[in-house]
């Protein structure tokens, strides 16, 4: 099989570069690219550790869809030319490494960090099928890959909106009763930029491989801020 | 040191490799927003042309396509499930098409 592979540092031009691997039963495209690094060109660079999808750190643009290398095999390509890119929308650090903090600064300047009330309650009971938890969980197993705000074309076209992953986090406290609301969320959340910057596309939702729906949480988070506006 | 400026890659839409895997809420949100464009010039034409029948069933289609389209987002707006995103969308589709067939059947056929 042949990996048309991006390769890019700082100083540079970008280009396509080829490398014809051995495709095995089983073989996934992290187990291609870290064939190709070892036997083929020892200067490519990509992130990964743990191999085996729970970490989030082999996210790319696999076929031009937004994939985890270690959870995308080969046979399920269909193809023999596979196409490898780093993941759009974040800074580039090299090759198919990218800078991953403006997942963090997004997530801290839309204020989505859990503010405790004043007045906690020894413990503040949420039940196991409390409605409340019931709208949250589906939305709390995020682990920060960024393959939502890649997919996202909002991202692209607006460099104010906070993303997919910022405001699905954001949701996950502004529904918690035991928060009381973090001091910058108004400000962001009722900006042009945020909620209504959302179209909608479910580009986000399709390509998370944890299964969270992100437009999910934004639409939750605009009909919240109507209700809050017209009460 | 002064720092490099930032390189952030962007999906190109001149190129197939931009386009390769579009998924079907990208497309929904597509057509309707293309059916609004064309809705603009087809408006025009039908002043201008009022009894054509060509442009009316354009008209027509292009009505149904970014008003079935429409009541689709805002059904997901009002808490419908997002993962039923591509049933709404052939919905949306498959009726603005029933509609059409039936006003052709009795207007223009």
């Amino acid at each position: 099989m042949v990996l048309k592979v991006f390769r890019w540092s700082p100083g540079f031009r970008e280009r396509i570069q080829r490398f014809w691997v051995p495709a095995k039963e089983g073989m996934t495209v992290l187990d291609a690219l870290v064939d190709a690094q070892r036997r083929l060109d020892p200067t490519l660079a990509f992130r990964y550790a743990c191999r085996v999808g729970m970490c989030g750190s082999c996210g790319m643009v696999i076929n031009g869809r937004e994939r985890w290398a270690c959870r995308t095999l080969l046979k399920s390509l269909e193809t023999r030319i596979v196409t490898v890119r780093p993941l759009y929308h974040f800074p580039l650090i090299r090759d198919l490494v990218v800078d991953l903090a403006p997942l963090a600064e997004q997530t801290a300047r839309v204020g989505a960090t859990f503010v405790p009330k004043e007045e906690p309650a020894a413990f503040a009971r949420v039940g196991a099928d409390a409605p409340e938890r019931r709208r949250i969980d589906p939305a709390i197993e995020c682990i920060g890959c960024g393959l939502c705000v890649s997919a996202c074309t909002m991202v692209a076209n607006d460099e104010r909106f906070p993303g997919p992953a910022a405001l699905n986090r954001l949701f996950t406290v502004a529904a918690d009763s035991r928060d009381a609301g973090h001091p910058d969320r108004a400000a962001v959340l009722f900006s042009e930029d945020t909620l209504t910057r959302c179209h909608s596309q479910a580009n986000c939702t399709d390509v998370c491989p944890m299964e969270i729906s992100p437009t999910e949480s934004i639409l939750a988070l605009r009909r919240r801020a109507v209700r809050g506006l017209l009460s | 040191m002064p720092q490099r400026p930032r390189r952030i890659l962007r999906r190109r839409w001149a190129t197939t490799e931009g386009w390769r895997g579009t998924r079907a809420g990208m497309w929904a949100w597509l057509v309707q927003r293309a059916a609004a464009v064309a809705l603009l010039a087809v408006i025009v034409l039908h002043v201008r042309t009022p009894y054509w029948g060509g442009v009316q069933a354009l008209l027509l289609a292009l009505v149904l396509l970014h008003g079935l389209l429409g009541v689709r987002v805002i059904l997901l707006d009002f808490g419908l499930p997002v993962r039923w995103h591509r049933l709404l969308l052939v919905l949306a589709v498959a009726l603005a098409a029933v509609i059409f067939a039936a006003v052709w059947g009795w207007r223009w056929s």
